[in-house]
């Protein structure tokens, strides 16, 4: 079953790409083996992000550019502002990358 | 001229009441306003859309959807499809010039992205054009006289679809008095199904 691979580029993912780049390189750790660990990786956040997260954020900014292509929106947000039952965060710039969770269960 | 400029400017001031001595045709400067300018045009080369849709801001492409990545930009505001062959759809713009602009500017886009482009055989294919008379209009009344020019089904769509005997030009009319004119590929074709629909729809008013 393919997976979602974008959560790599979250901080988790990148230090867990880079953990697993070191003991592959050490040789602890076979290149197979990463694969399978960084499957599983988007897997298990999928899941989380779908049964555990259950907080809703309202994002609201001027919307620069858009890209739709492969199935996956890329917005750049300026002067955007995250809103939430507890907080609110302004950024002056942000990047949003968005799949279809639609596509998975193909 | 001048003669022309002084009766056109007494035109304007009696058709402005709903007394109008000349009723059966719009007076000088009554035109109505052009919405929407399709042209298209031949960039002269193959493209690659996944590299377009990649590379290009503010670009859409879907190709189970359809074959063409879409390109909008904000000044003149309008949207371009661009094909694979080269040739290139450019809607949105609010005159026949903004439209050549706005073309120009897409084909700059692509030009960018590295590709040999032209710019080839440029032709405006649809202007709309809308006018509001401000008075209700009776379309029952209107599609039974003019029954050879006119399709009303009002439980399809409610405006009635007025289609110029000559001409490919078709008018929507609608009960409040509001109607727009599509299918001219130029601006007097829009002017001429103009002066022939405006003592029709005078003569359908709805109120005194």
């Amino acid at each position: 079953m393919a997976t979602f691979e974008l959560y790599r580029r979250s901080t988790i993912g990148m230090c867990l790409t880079e953990t697993l780049d070191e003991m592959v390189s050490n040789g602890t750790l076979s290149p197979e083996l990463a694969i399978e660990v960084l499957v599983q990786f988007d897997k298990s956040m999928t899941e989380a992000l779908e049964s555990q997260v259950k907080s809703k954020v309202t994002i609201a900014g001027h919307l620069h550019t858009y890209r739709f292509c492969d199935n996956v929106w890329t917005f750049i947000l300026q002067g955007a502002s995250f809103k939430s039952e507890d907080f609110v965060q302004n950024v002056d710039r942000v990047k949003i990358v968005a799949c279809d969770s639609k596509l998975l269960s193909q | 001229m001048a003669a022309d400029t002084v009766f056109g400017s007494s035109h304007v001031l009696d058709s402005s009441s709903s007394t109008s001595s000349h009723p059966l045709s719009p007076g000088a400067g009554v035109v109505p306003a052009i919405e929407n300018v399709v042209s298209t045009v031949n960039l002269g080369c193959t493209l690659d859309l996944k590299a377009i849709a990649l590379h290009a801001p503010n670009a859409e492409y879907n190709p189970k959807r359809l074959a063409a990545v879409m390109i909008r930009i904000k000044e003149p505001k309008t949207t371009a499809l661009i094909f694979s062959s080269g040739k290139m759809v450019c809607t949105g713009a609010k005159s026949e010039q903004q439209s050549r602009l706005a073309a120009r500017k897409h084909a700059r886009i692509i030009q960018k992205l590295g590709f040999d482009v032209k710019f080839n055989g440029f032709k405006i294919q649809n202007i709309v054009a809308a006018y509001d008379f401000t008075f209700p209009i009776n379309l029952i009344r209107l599609a039974n006289s003019h029954f050879k020019f006119s399709v009303y089904e009002p439980e399809l769509f409610p405006g009635l679809i007025y289609r110029m005997k000559q001409s490919k030009i078709m008018v929507q009319v609608f009960s409040s008095g509001k109607i727009a004119i599509a299918g001219a590929q130029k601006r007097d074709e829009i002017l001429k199904a103009f002066e022939n629909i405006y003592p029709i729809l005078m003569s359908f008013r709805a109120d005194k």
